[in-house]
C-alpha cells in the first residue's frame, strides 16, 4: 500500500493536533474550575443556588453537544447588538472561542456531575469528624471534602475527558482546523479517506491512551495511603 | 460555673422520641460515665451537644456561654450563629465510635489539620504540640502513617489525640471502644483514664462498666431518652434502685467488673 498521502499529509494533521489539544486541555481546565462551584452548588441547601445549578447541568447533558456548539456559533447572531454592547462580540466571531466556551460549559455540566457523587461518597463520619473540630463552609469543602472528593472521581473524570477529546472532532464542523478538520481537508483534495482518516484515528488513539496512563499513575499515587494495608482488601480493589 | 451544662433537651426524629427532656451539668474535672441500652439516646444526647443534631427543644451552655438557636421561616430551629457553633465546637473534643480520621491524611497531618486551619495555630507549633500528643498515646512511630495501616486501637487513640490538639474544654466519647477488638480495648482505656488523671473534663458514652466505675466520678443511666439514675459511679452502679438499671447490669458479662483489670492497676498508670 502506497503511504505518501499519509508522509506528506503528517506536518499538517499534526499542526491540526496541536490545535486538538489546545481545545481539548483549556476546555477541561475551564470545565474543571467551573465544575467545583456548579457542583457545590448543586449541593448546597440553599434552593437560590441549588435550582440554577441543577437547570444547568440538566441542559448541557440532556441535548446534544452538536446543539450546543452551533447554539453558541450561530445562535450568538442573534444578540450581537447586546454582545457589542457589552464588548465581547468579537469573542463571538471567533470560531475557536464558540468552540472552547462550549465544550467547557459541556463538560463542566458532566464534570459537576462526576463531582457530585464524589462528594456524596466522602465518608459522612469524616465530614462529622470535620465539623465537631469547627471546620465548616468552604473551609470544610477545602481541606477535607474536595481532596477527598477529587480522588475518588478521577477514574470517571479520566472518561470524561477521554469523551471530552473525541467531542472536540465536532469542532471541524465550525470551520476549525483541528486534527479532524485537517484530515477532511486533506480527504478532500486527495480523495484518499481510508488512509487519512485511519491515521487520524491512530493520533486520537494514541492521545487517549496517554491520558489513560497518566491517569492511572496519578491514581496510583494519590490512593498510597489505601495500598499496602497488612490485611485488607481495599488494596485489590483499587489496585485493578 | 459548669464546664458544661445541658437543661432540657428533646431530640425526636420523625416518630421517634429520642431524648425526652435530658439536664445534666459537668462540672471541671468531672468525669461523667453515660450508660443506656443501645438505641436508648446516648449518641443523640453527645451529638446534640456539639449540635451535629440539632436539639428540638432546651440549652447547650459550655463554660458558661449559652448556644443561641432560633428558628428558621419554615420553623426548622437551627443555631442563630453558625460562627459561634464553629468556635464552640473547638472547646469540646469528640472521639466518635468509628474513629472517623481523615483517611488521605498521615496522623501527624490528621492531628495538625484542625489547629491550624481552624484556630490559626503556626505550623511549627503545631506539629510540636501534635508530637508531644503522639508520645501521650503511645503512636509516636506512627507519626507518618495512614490511618489504613493502623489497628483500630491505634486509629482510636490517633482520634484521641486529634481532639486534644484543640485543647478542648470537655472531651466526649462516644463509644470509644465498641468497634474495637476486644484486645485492643485495654490500650484505648488506658489512654482515656490517663486523661481523668489529669483532670480533663469527660463523658464518656461506655458499655464498659468496670471501666466506668474505676474511671468516672459520675454515672448517668438513659432509658428511653430520659434520665433514669444518675449519681457517684459506685453508688450507681453497686447499688442500682431502677429495675431498668439493675436488669442492664445483670445482663453486662461479670456486671461489667471484666473490664477493670484492662486498666491495669494504678501502677499502668
Ligand atoms: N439521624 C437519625 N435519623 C433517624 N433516627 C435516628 C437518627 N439517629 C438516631 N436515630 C434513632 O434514635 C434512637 C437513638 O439513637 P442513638 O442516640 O444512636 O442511641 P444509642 O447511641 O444510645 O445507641 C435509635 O432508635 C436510632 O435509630
Ligand atoms: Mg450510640
Amino acid at each position: 500500500m502506497d503511504l505518501a498521502i499519509v508522509w506528506e499529509s503528517l506536518p499538517r494533521l499534526l499542526e491540526g493536533t496541536v490545535l486538538t489539544l489546545e481545545i481539548t486541555g483549556l476546555s477541561l481546565l475551564a470545565g474543571f474550575c467551573l465544575a467545583v462551584p456548579v457542583a457545590m452548588a448543586r449541593l448546597s441547601p440553599r434552593r437560590m443556588l441549588r435550582v440554577p445549578a441543577y437547570g444547568y447541568m440538566l441542559y448541557f447533558r440532556g441535548t446534544p453537544l452538536l446543539v450546543q456548539l452551533f447554539l453558541v456559533y450561530y445562535g450568538s447572531g442573534q444578540f450581537q447588538p447586546f454582545l457589542d454592547q457589552v464588548g465581547v462580540w468579537f469573542l463571538f466571531r471567533e470560531a475557536y472561542f464558540c468552540a472552547v466556551l462550549t465544550l467547557t460549559l459541556n463538560t463542566a455540566a458532566y464534570t459537576a456531575e462526576i463531582l457530585r457523587g464524589a462528594m456524596l461518597a466522602v465518608p459522612r463520619g469524616e465530614v462529622e469528624a470535620a465539623r465537631s473540630l469547627g471546620m465548616s463552609g468552604l473551609l470544610l469543602y477545602r481541606r477535607i471534602i474536595l481532596p477527598k472528593a477529587f480522588r475518588l472521581s478521577l477514574p470517571a473524570y479520566t472518561n470524561e475527558a477521554v469523551f471530552l477529546l473525541q467531542a472536540t472532532s465536532l469542532v471541524s464542523i465550525i470551520t476549525l482546523l483541528d486534527l479532524t478538520g485537517v484530515a477532511r481537508i486533506i480527504v478532500a483534495q486527495s480523495f484518499e479517506p481510508y488512509k487519512l482518516y485511519v491515521t487520524a484515528g491512530l493520533i486520537y488513539l494514541v492521545i487517549t491512551y496517554t491520558f489513560v496512563l497518566v491517569s492511572r499513575r496519578l491514581e496510583r499515587r494519590l490512593s498510597a495511603h489505601l495500598r499496602g494495608q497488612p490485611a485488607g482488601g481495599i488494596g485489590n480493589v483499587v489496585g485493578r | 460555673m459548669a464546664a458544661l451544662r445541658v437543661s432540657d433537651l428533646y431530640k425526636r426524629f420523625g416518630a421517634l422520641d429520642v431524648l425526652r427532656g435530658i439536664s445534666l451539668s459537668a462540672q471541671e474535672r468531672d468525669v461523667i460515665a453515660i450508660m443506656g441500652a443501645s438505641g436508648s439516646g446516648k449518641s443523640t444526647l453527645l451529638r446534640c451537644i456539639n449540635l451535629l443534631d440539632i436539639p428540638d427543644a432546651g440549652e447547650v451552655q459550655v463554660a458558661g456561654e449559652l448556644i443561641h438557636m432560633t428558628f428558621d421561616r419554615r420553623g426548622q430551629r437551627g443555631p442563630a450563629d453558625r460562627r459561634q457553633v464553629d468556635r464552640i465546637r473547638t472547646r469540646l473534643g469528640m472521639v466518635f465510635q468509628r474513629f472517623n480520621l481523615w483517611s488521605h491524611l498521615t496522623v501527624l497531618q490528621n492531628i495538625i489539620e484542625a489547629p491550624i486551619h481552624v484556630l490559626g495555630v503556626p505550623r511549627r507549633q503545631a506539629i510540636a504540640h501534635a508530637e508531644h500528643l503522639l508520645h501521650k498515646v503511645g503512636l509516636d512511630d506512627k507519626r507518618d502513617t495512614y490511618p489504613a495501616h493502623l489497628s483500630g486501637g491505634q486509629e482510636q487513640r490517633a482520634a484521641i489525640a486529634r481532639a486534644l490538639a484543640m485543647e478542648p474544654e470537655v472531651m466526649l466519647f462516644d463509644e470509644p471502644t465498641s468497634a474495637l477488638d476486644p484486645e485492643l480495648v485495654g490500650e484505648v482505656l488506658k489512654v482515656i483514664d490517663a486523661l481523668a488523671e489529669e483532670g480533663r473534663t469527660m463523658l464518656i458514652v461506655t458499655h464498659e462498666i468496670g471501666f466506668a466505675r474505676a474511671v468516672s466520678s459520675r454515672t448517668v443511666f438513659l432509658h428511653e431518652g430520659t434520665i433514669v439514675e444518675e449519681g457517684p459511679s459506685r453508688q450507681v452502679l453497686d447499688h442500682p434502685r431502677s429495675d431498668r438499671l439493675k436488669r442492664f447490669l445483670s445482663n453486662s458479662p461479670g456486671g461489667g467488673r471484666a473490664t477493670s483489670h484492662l486498666l491495669g492497676g494504678d501502677d499502668l498508670r
